[in-house]
């Protein structure tokens, strides 16, 4: 076994790999960004080597040889799949944990490893040449049809063509997206099955022959082709047909000549998930892998390290039993309200649920993490185990309820609401059922959140204020009356909100320190300041309020009339009655003590007057123009 | 330091029988103070609300930072005056926290006669700018009046503590460098245009406040012009055309968060001219209090009872507990701040008034706000005492409380008579505030007393007249009513409000010492 292994990754995959090889007692390298100098996985890594890119296969193998590691763990994304790495380590006598160069390639490259699947025995979704595609009608069972990326993975270069008519703007943009993402802009088009399920294999080899196959994952519910949640085993899954998708996945690893952790994905009808295609192979630990290994027992990266060690494989097929039912959900920095815009910020304050044998917290920040649009935007992986599938769902739901983030938006109160779905939980899933569903309403509308905000600001100023008797915030007034607090704040970047506050509110919240509020019947809250704006959060839900000018405040500068500054003369006019113009927009420029004064539209709207010609003389206070808004 | 513990015994007949008294009192008082709530009546509530204005105490709410108390003055003023169709005068004046800073608000209320003013309101917007000079607090006007009440011009106008006075205050006080904030939510006509007028820096709300000299009946009348009240004096013209105004708000609420970032400019108030402690509850009761309370003002009990139920942590230093013990004297803290109290616990002798005059110094040099308990039937008479040059001794203890620059607070908790109102601080020795318990009562002489000397000089008829006259005139509602004091307040709350008004008072800095302490 290595006694150091360096890690190509950042985040909580990161953290994730150094966490077994401390277990067992191997030496870890961390490399970094100097974006990630006070990351966690930085910190718990034994050695560190900071370079300028996770791409930098120069530098990545290079700081294998600064710390003497003799082995080098790719973790997912980044280089994990790029066969150049695979060969540098080879070349510089470091162990790369994965699949062989040759193994990697192939299943690397969609149109061959389909080929490799089909001669292995494994069923392929149809598949159709260009010109195939563009003979074809709309009404001859070809179409819909996706393109995908040869070199592809995780969505990316992947086009739903419903038409002929749009086939080769999809093509295109699907060569565009590969060429960006993979530098390969090959693609190819498969047959699109509108409803389907996502099953996938999880494959071990060892370089003595031995393949296991680790059962299914089912990842259905995806958002853009990105796995949301993963749950194994699959709901739908009898053990008869585990035991095909499993000797197909074995099969193909076999004849490939494949070594290490590999995924094989099919994609499955989502009535009789019987009838499946393969899809393609991940050379690769997956994101949703920790899934698998709470419901067999076992380490994957243990795994992984004993095959590349050379090691034979510690677990036969017969060893491998699926206990109870885990899912994951991918918690990310992704604002759901506004359509899965990546979030940025600072973690002000992070809640996060207690692990326990069967609650998994995978996960890469803390307070004070900076999270930017520059990397993936996953933040945590949350993963629950239970006996069966409601345990599981409903110790994952009160496991989100406890994952609360200050600072950046996140997904969480999303995978809350995706959980409640009926059709989740009947486990009743096809890949488009995410975006069939939209985002639900949140727990609390725009002025509960108002409410709760302004209880949990005064309580905090109570906590931080100095015994002064006007710093009390219960509304106190003479002849044994309270007054209410008023509050006008937007929520979340909305509209603003007016909400009065009843005195008696403020008694309900106690102040536990450092941001945490106990509010009776309501549970614990959390309470961060963001410059002039604070989060509040709870129940893995959280929002950003922030106070908000007076009520008709904006148009008070609303007058529509333009009129002369100063004495001078109109050297041009650039408007005329009848225009529609924005506030801002010039409409006329005055010559005035050697000076040009352009006077601007006060407001939007139409110009209703323009009373001024080039070359008119005008004295001070005279009108010029008058601009009308529009009727509300 | 000592902690002081009750002998109250809750358990007994009088208390119960006190307690029953005086929750009728507090709750007669709370009924007041609702009434006065509810300002000109449901009428004139809604017809104001109709107008898209705020009623004048929401407008007080949504001024203060959310949640902050209101330390409002002379609640009940004009009670029983003018047919007592002026609730609180027509006019609401205290002190709160804006944009962090302790500043006195005064706000005309509307609905009572267009927020007119009434003598009295005058007196009590005259009141509130002596405590904003007082305690250097900066002072914001919300201003929705028709100025003078004209039938009693005679009361309002001429005089030097008139109407006058306001627009004098106002500019004195922004001499010194306390700031005089104005908004305009309804009318400001004629006198009252020069409370923006004088104003510092000022707001008005379009389409709702206006500002002029003559309204437009007075205009037509005098020149024929015809023009519309917005025109003649609006927001828009004052913002735009006159500038009297510098900001424009699009309604109530936009006013009052204007006048609140107005307030966040002023910077950081002054520090406390003395060190606060922290904060710890009394460990006595202070529910107690009405119990404990007898509610026959000639039954003696003990001050300390009191004491140990408004001070923090019931810890009381006393000062010279073993000599002149009609005057308890000594140090604590309220709401962490330091203390030295002076309480009556029976009538004043010479040793009571130079142990009296003796803790006021040593107050005044340790930077020690003084609070006055006053239950206080005067200075002991007869030959002996006279002899003994009582009047001397008493007039030590009048020039101290008259010239100690540390704040005095003042609350009168039984009787006020005579020249021991003098002693401990009444109206006339300008404490920075002055509080009535509902039980109280204050008059030159108790009725009887009274009663006593006219029989004793031959008037006995006169004697029975005055009893009656002076019962009725002495009672806390008639005093509240004219401004003797800051408001009747319920004794529970005692510790709360001198807790603010210790607060506010630490805004102003202390001047120098001028002498030693004259060891009596």
């Amino acid at each position: 076994m290595f006694d150091t292994v360096l890690i190509a990754n950042r985040g909580e995959i990161a953290r994730r790999v150094i966490r077994t090889l401390h277990r067992l007692g191997i030496g870890s390298v961390a490399v970094y960004t100097p974006a990630d100098r006070h990351a966690p996985f930085v910190r718990e890594a034994v050695h560190t080597v900071e370079i300028r890119s996770y791409l930098d296969i120069g530098a990545v193998v290079g700081a294998c040889a600064q710390w003497g590691a003799q082995a080098l763990h790719p973790g997912y994304g980044f280089l994990s799949e790029n066969p150049a790495l695979a060969r540098a380590c080879a070349d510089a006598g470091v162990t790369f944990i994965g699949p062989p160069p040759e193994a990697g390639e192939l299943m690397g490259d969609k149109l061959r490893a389909k080929e490799a699947a089909t001669a292995a025995g494994v069923p392929v979704v149809p598949s159709f040449t260009e010109a195939e595609a563009r003979q074809a009608t709309a009404g001859d069972g070809i179409y819909p049809l996706l393109v995908k990326a040869a070199a592809g993975g995780g969505g990316r270069g992947m086009r739903v063509v419903d038409r002929p008519d749009d086939l080769d703007a999809a093509l295109e943009s699907a060569r565009r997206e590969a060429h960006a993402g993979f530098g390969d802009d090959r693609v190819f088009i498969e047959r699109f099955l509108p409803r389907a399920r996502h099953l996938e294999v999880q494959v071990i080899a060892d370089a003595h022959g031995n393949v296991v196959h680790l059962g299914e994952r089912e990842c259905s519910l995806q958002r853009r082709h990105q796995k949301v949640m993963e749950e194994s085993p699959s709901p739908v899954v009898s053990p008869q047909l585990r035991a095909t998708l499993g000797a197909e996945a074995v099969a193909l690893a076999r004849a490939s000549g494949y070594v290490n952790a590999g995924t094989v994905e099919f994609i499955a009808d989502f009535g009789d998930p019987a009838h499946h295609y393969f899809l393609e192979m991940n050379a690769r630990l997956q994101v949703e892998h920790p899934v698998t290994e709470l419901v067999t027992g076992l380490d994957l990266v243990e795994l992984q390290l004993r095959v590349a060690a050379g090691e034979r494989l510690p677990v036969t097929q017969d060893d491998v039993s699926l206990d109870g039912h885990a899912i994951e959900v991918r918690v990310t920095a992704e604002d759901a309200a506004r359509d899965f815009l990546p979030a940025a910020g600072r973690v002000l304050s992070y809640a996060r649920p207690r692990e326990t044998a069967d609650v998994r917290v995978d996960d890469g920040i803390e307070p004070g993490s900076v999270i930017d649009t520059a990397y993936d935007s996953l933040l945590a992986k949350i993963i629950a185990r239970g006996s069966d599938r409601p345990q599981a769902l409903a110790r994952l739901d009160q496991a989100l309820a406890d994952f609360t983030v200050l600072g950046v938006t996140t997904t969480t109160r999303y995978l809350r609401g995706l959980l409640a779905d009926h059709a989740v939980r009947a486990g009743e899933m096809d890949t488009g059922l995410i975006d069939r569903r939209g985002v639900p309403a949140g727990p609390m509308d725009d002025e509960g959140v108002a409410v709760a905000a302004a209880m949990l600001i005064l309580a905090d100023r109570v906590a931080r204020a100095h015994d002064d008797p006007f710093d009390r915030v219960d509304g106190w007034r003479l002849g044994g009356v309270r007054a209410p607090s008023y509050w006008r704040v937007s929520v979340s970047g909305g509209e603003p909100v007016e909400v009065t506050v009843p005195p008696e509110y403020v008694d309900m919240v106690t102040a536990l320190g450092e941001g945490r509020f106990a509010v009776d019947g309501r549970g614990e809250w959390l309470l961060a300041h963001d410059g002039d704006a604070i989060w509040i959060g709870h129940g893995g839900s959280a929002w950003a309020v922030r106070p908000a000018a007076g009520g008709a405040a904006a148009d008070i500068a609303a007058d529509g009339d333009v009129r002369a500054p100063m004495p001078g003369q109109v050297l041009l006019v650039h408007a005329a009655a009848g225009d529609r113009v924005s506030a801002g927009d010039p409409l006329v420029v005055l010559e005035s003590m050697k000076m040009e004064l352009v006077l601007t539209a006060p407001v939007d709207g139409e110009v209703a007057e323009l009373a001024v010609a080039v070359g008119d003389r005008v004295v001070v206070d005279q009108p010029l123009a008058r601009v009308e808004a529009p009727a509300a | 330091m000592n902690v002081l513990r009750s002998h109250a015994n809750p358990g007994s007949d009088e208390f119960r029988a006190n307690l029953e008294a005086n929750t009728a009192l507090v709750e007669d008082l709370n009924a007041e103070l609702e009434r006065v709530r509810q300002g000109g009546g449901e009428r004139a509530r809604e017809r104001h609300v109709s107008r898209g204005k705020l009623l004048p105490r929401e407008r007080v709410d949504r001024l203060l930072d959310p949640g902050a108390p209101f330390l409002e003055c002379s609640a009940l003023a004009a009670h029983g005056l003018y047919d007592d169709e002026a609730p609180g005068a027509g006019i609401i004046t205290g002190i709160g926290r804006v944009s962090g800073r302790e500043c006195v608000i005064v706000v005309n209320d509307a609905t009572v006669k267009g927020g007119t003013y009434y003598p009295m309101t005058v007196k009590k917007h005259l009141r509130a700018q002596e405590i904003a000079l007082q305690n250097r607090l900066p002072c914001i006007y919300l201003v929705d009046s028709g100025g003078a009440f004209l039938p009693r011009q005679d009361e309002v106008f001429p005089d030097r503590e008139h109407f006058g006075r306001i627009f004098f205050n106002q500019a004195t006080m922004s001499a010194q460098g306390i700031p005089q904030i104005a908004s305009v939510m309804g009318s400001c006509t004629a006198g009252g245009a020069y409370v923006p007028a004088m104003s510092d820096e000022t707001v008005i709300v379009r389409n709702q406040g206006t500002i002029f000299l003559g309204g437009p009946p007075l205009v037509k009348a005098a020149t024929g012009e015809e023009v519309s009240a917005e025109e003649l004096g609006g927001g828009e013209l004052h913002s735009r055309t006159s500038g009297v105004t510098d900001h424009l708000a699009a309604d109530d609420a936009h006013a009052l968060q204007i006048v609140r970032d107005i307030v966040a400019t002023l910077g950081a108030r002054a520090p406390l001219p003395w060190e606060r402690a922290p904060v710890c509850d009394p460990v006595v009761d202070p529910e107690q209090l009405l119990g404990l309370l007898p509610t026959d003002l000639r039954k003696p009990y003990d001050a300390r009872e009191i004491i140990a139920r408004i001070v923090d942590g019931s810890r009381f230093h006393e000062f010279k507990e073993l000599y002149g013990p009609t005057l308890v004297t000594g140090f604590a803290h309220i709401h962490g701040h330091p203390v030295g109290i002076l309480a009556n616990n029976g009538i004043l002798f010479s040793e009571s008034a130079l142990k009296g005059a003796h803790f006021i110094e040593l107050c005044d040099q340790r930077k020690i706000p003084l609070v006055f308990l006053q239950n206080i039937t005067g200075f002991m008479v007869g030959r002996d005492y006279e002899a003994g040059g009582i009047a001397k001794h008493g007039a030590k203890m009048v020039t101290a409380v008259s010239t100690a620059r540390v704040p005095k607070l003042t609350v009168i908790v039984g009787g006020s008579f005579g020249a021991g109102n003098y002693g401990m601080c009444g109206r006339a020795y300008s404490p920075r505030l002055m509080w009535m318990w509902p039980g109280a009562r204050i008059s030159v002489m108790g009725g009887e007393q009274a009663a006593t000397v006219m029989t004793e000089v031959g008037q006995s008829e006169t004697g029975a007249q005055l009893r009656e006259q002076y019962e009725r005139q002495g009672h806390p509602y008639y005093a509240t009513a004219r401004l003797w004091d800051d408001g009747v307040i319920d004794p529970r709350d005692t510790r709360d409000v001198l807790g603010l008004a210790l607060s506010a008072a630490g805004n102003a800095p202390l001047g120098d010492v001028r002498y030693g302490v004259f060891r009596m």
